[in-house]
C-alpha cells in the first residue's frame, strides 16, 4: 500500500522565520503516529501543510493527492480536529450533525448521534452554550462520524478533565482504529499518548529529529543507569545525554553496543517522554 | 446543487438578523398601519386610485428594497470575515467544500437568498397593511389598494429588481468580499477607505474625477437609469406631482422595466468583468485565509 503520508524536502517559512526545514517522513495506513516537539517546534505548520491549509516549498503527497491544490477531495477522506475550541458558537448542535451529514459523503449520522448520546450534551444548544471541554466532545463526535482514512488531531485533549481525557483515547482507539486507518496526533504531553502510539515523529526547531516505529526504538536506544565509579567507563562508550538522578547517573546511547554496557550497569529501554528529552537536550 | 443550498441555508443559519430584520421592519409597518393615522394627502394633491394603491406598494416596497441593501452589503463585508475572527474558519475548512463553493455561497447568500427573504417580508406586510388600511381607512383608499394587477406587477418589479441588481452590483459585492477575506478587522473602515483615497488621489494629482464619477454610477444614478425607463419621472407622475409630466405616467410596471436596454449596456457588463475578477481574488485570499 501507498504511504498515506509522504513529505521530501517539506518546508515552511512565514517571512525570514523556517517554521518547517526540509522534513521528510513518511506514514504507512494503519499507524498511530505522534507528532511530539516543543512549543514552536513546528507541529502545527506540518499539520496545516498536511490538511491543504497552507502552501509549503518540498513535496507533499496525502492520500495520494496534493493537499494544497485538492484540500476539498482530500478532506473527503481526512478529519482533523485542532487544537483550539473552533466550533462556531451560534451553530446549533443538531444543526451542526445535520449539515456534516449533507455535505460530507463519508458521514455516518447513527455513529455520531450515538457519541454526542453519550455526553448527554442536549442537540438544541448551541455551541456557545456548552462548557469547553463539551466543545471538544461535540468536535470529536462529528470527527468520528467521519469514515475518514485519515485523522489529524492537533493537542486534541487540551482542555479537558482527565476522565474525559481517557474517554477520548479509548474511543478513538475501539471505535475509530482499525487497519486501515491512520491517526497523526500531536502533543506536547507524551506520557498521555505514550501506550497508544506506533509510531513516533520527534521535531524540534523545524526539523525531524527523529522518525520510527516505537518498536524500532527499543532496538535502536538504551538507558543506562550506573554508579558514580563507573560513570567515566559509561561515557567512554559514547552516551548522547545524561541526567542525574539520586546517586546514579542515567545516560542515554543510540545503536551502542549492549552487551558492553549491560556490564557497566542497569540496562533499561527509555520510554517515549525520557527519550523525547534526552533527544532534545542533548542529540539534537 | 443540493448542496449548494446547503452551504447557503448555513449562512442564513449563522446570520438570523437576515431574516429577523425584514421580519421586525414587517411587523412595524403593520401596527403603523393598525394603530396609525390614515389619509393621503400630498402637498394639497390627491391622487387618482389606482396610482395611489401603485404608489403604497412602491412605498413599502422601497423601504424593504434599501434595508435589504444595507443588510446585504453588511452581510458581504462579514462573510468571510467573521469565521476568522472566532478561528472557526478551521472548522468549515475541515469539510470538504472547496474556497470557491464557500465564496459562492456567500455571493449567492448576498445578491439572491437575502434579497428573496425581503421580497417575501414585503409581501406578506403590504398584503397585511392592505387588508388592514381597507378595514381601517376611508372607502376610496381601501378599493384603490386591493388590485390584483398591481399585486403582480409588484413581483414582476421585485424579480427584475433582484436579478438586474445582481448583475449591476456585482463589481461591489466582489469587493466587499475581497476586503472581508483580505483584513482581520474593521471591515467597513477598509471597504470605503481605498476608493474614498482613489477619488482624493485623482482630484489632487490629476485634477480629474473618474474614479468618483464611476462610483457614483455604480452605486447610485447608473442603475435606475440603464434597468428602468424613467423611474423618478414616472413615479412623481404617479403620485400626482404637479411638476411632473402627466405623460410619464405609466399604465402598468412593464412600461417601466428597461431588460433589453439594461442587458445591453457596456457598463453591466464592465461591471459584470469587474466582480468576476473580485469575486476570483476573493477565492484565492480565502484559501490563504488560515495563515496567521
Amino acid at each position: 500500500m501507498p504511504p498515506v503520508i509522504d513529505a521530501r524536502d517539506l518546508t515552511k517559512r512565514y517571512g525570514s522565520v523556517l517554521a518547517v526545514d526540509r522534513a521528510c517522513f513518511s506514514i504507512e495506513p494503519g499507524r498511530i503516529v505522534g507528532l511530539i516537539g516543543p512549543n514552536g517546534a513546528g507541529k502545527t505548520s506540518i499539520l496545516r501543510a498536511v490538511l491543504g491549509l497552507t502552501r509549503y516549498e518540498g513535496n507533499l503527497r496525502v492520500l495520494g493527492r496534493d493537499p494544497w491544490r485538492e484540500r476539498a477531495a482530500l478532506m473527503r477522506e481526512a478529519a482533523f480536529i485542532p487544537d483550539v475550541a473552533v466550533l462556531p458558537g451560534w451553530l446549533r448542535i443538531d444543526r451542526a450533525v445535520d449539515f456534516v451529514a449533507a455535505i460530507h459523503p463519508h458521514f455516518r449520522r447513527e455513529r455520531c448521534r450515538a457519541m454526542l448520546a453519550k455526553t448527554q450534551i442536549p442537540l438544541d444548544r448551541r455551541v456557545r452554550e456548552l462548557s469547553k471541554g463539551l466543545r471538544t466532545q461535540v468536535h470529536l463526535a462529528l470527527a468520528m462520524g467521519i469514515d475518514a482514512r485519515l485523522l489529524v488531531l492537533d493537542e486534541p485533549t487540551i482542555g479537558l478533565d482527565l476522565l474525559a481525557r481517557r474517554a477520548f483515547y479509548d474511543a478513538l482507539v475501539e471505535d475509530f482504529m482499525d487497519e486501515s486507518r491512520t491517526i497523526l496526533v500531536t502533543t506536547h504531553q507524551v506520557e498521555e499518548v505514550e501506550k497508544l502510539l506506533t509510531d513516533v515523529l520527534f521535531v524540534n526547531r523545524g526539523r525531524i529529529v527523529l522518525d520510527g516505529p516505537i518498536e524500532s526504538l527499543a532496538r535502536r536506544y538504551a538507558a543506562l543507569s550506573v554508579d558514580p565509579a563507573r560513570l567515566a567507563e559509561a561515557r567512554a562508550l559514547g552516551p548522547f545525554y545524561e541526567r542525574r538522578t539520586p546517586g546514579r547517573t542515567v545516560l542515554y546511547y543510540e545503536d551502542a553496543d549492549r552487551a558492553a554496557l549491560a556490564a557497566l550497569g542497569d540496562l533499561q529501554v527509555p520510554d517515549v517522554a525520557d527519550l523525547f528529552v534526552a533527544k532534545l537536550s542533548g542529540g539534537a | 446543487m443540493t448542496r449548494f443550498l446547503w452551504l447557503i441555508r448555513r449562512e442564513l443559519w449563522e446570520y438570523r438578523a437576515a431574516w429577523i430584520l425584514p421580519a421586525v421592519t414587517g411587523v412595524l409597518l403593520v401596527l403603523a398601519a393598525s394603530f396609525g393615522h390614515v389619509d393621503v394627502d400630498i402637498a394639497g394633491v390627491r391622487p387618482g386610485p389606482s396610482a395611489l394603491g401603485g404608489a403604497l406598494l412602491f412605498g413599502f416596497g422601497i423601504v424593504f428594497l434599501f434595508a435589504m441593501l444595507a443588510y446585504s452589503s453588511w452581510y458581504l463585508l462579514d462573510c468571510l470575515n467573521a469565521d476568522r475572527r472566532d478561528r472557526s474558519i478551521l472548522f468549515w475548512k475541515s469539510l470538504p467544500i472547496g474556497d470557491a463553493q464557500t465564496v459562492l455561497a456567500k455571493l449567492a447568500t448576498g445578491l439572491i437568498a437575502i434579497p428573496l427573504v425581503y421580497f417575501a417580508a414585503a409581501d406578506v406586510t403590504t398584503l397585511a397593511i392592505a387588508f388592514i388600511v381597507s378595514l381601517r381607512a376611508r372607502a376610496w383608499i381601501g378599493t384603490a389598494l386591493w388590485h390584483p394587477e398591481q399585486w403582480l406587477q409588484l413581483q414582476a418589479l421585485w424579480c427584475y429588481l433582484i436579478l438586474t441588481l445582481a448583475i449591476w452590483l456585482l463589481p461591489v459585492a466582489g469587493w466587499l468580499l475581497l476586503v472581508s477575506a483580505s483584513v482581520r478587522r474593521a471591515t467597513v473602515l477598509w471597504s470605503l477607505l481605498p476608493p474614498v483615497a482613489a477619488v482624493w488621489a485623482e482630484r489632487v494629482f490629476l485634477g480629474t474625477n473618474w474614479v468618483g464619477r464611476i462610483l457614483v454610477n455604480r452605486l447610485v444614478d447608473g442603475y435606475p437609469a440603464t434597468a428602468f425607463h424613467d423611474l423618478s419621472g414616472s413615479l412623481l407622475g404617479a403620485l400626482g406631482f404637479p411638476g411632473a409630466s402627466r405623460t410619464a405616467v405609466p399604465a402598468s410596471v412593464w412600461e417601466l422595466l428597461a431588460p433589453a436596454r439594461f442587458l445591453a449596456a457596456p457598463a453591466t457588463w464592465i461591471g459584470v468583468g469587474a466582480g468576476v475578477v473580485l469575486v476570483g481574488a476573493a477565492i484565492r485570499l480565502r484559501a490563504r485565509n488560515v495563515d496567521p
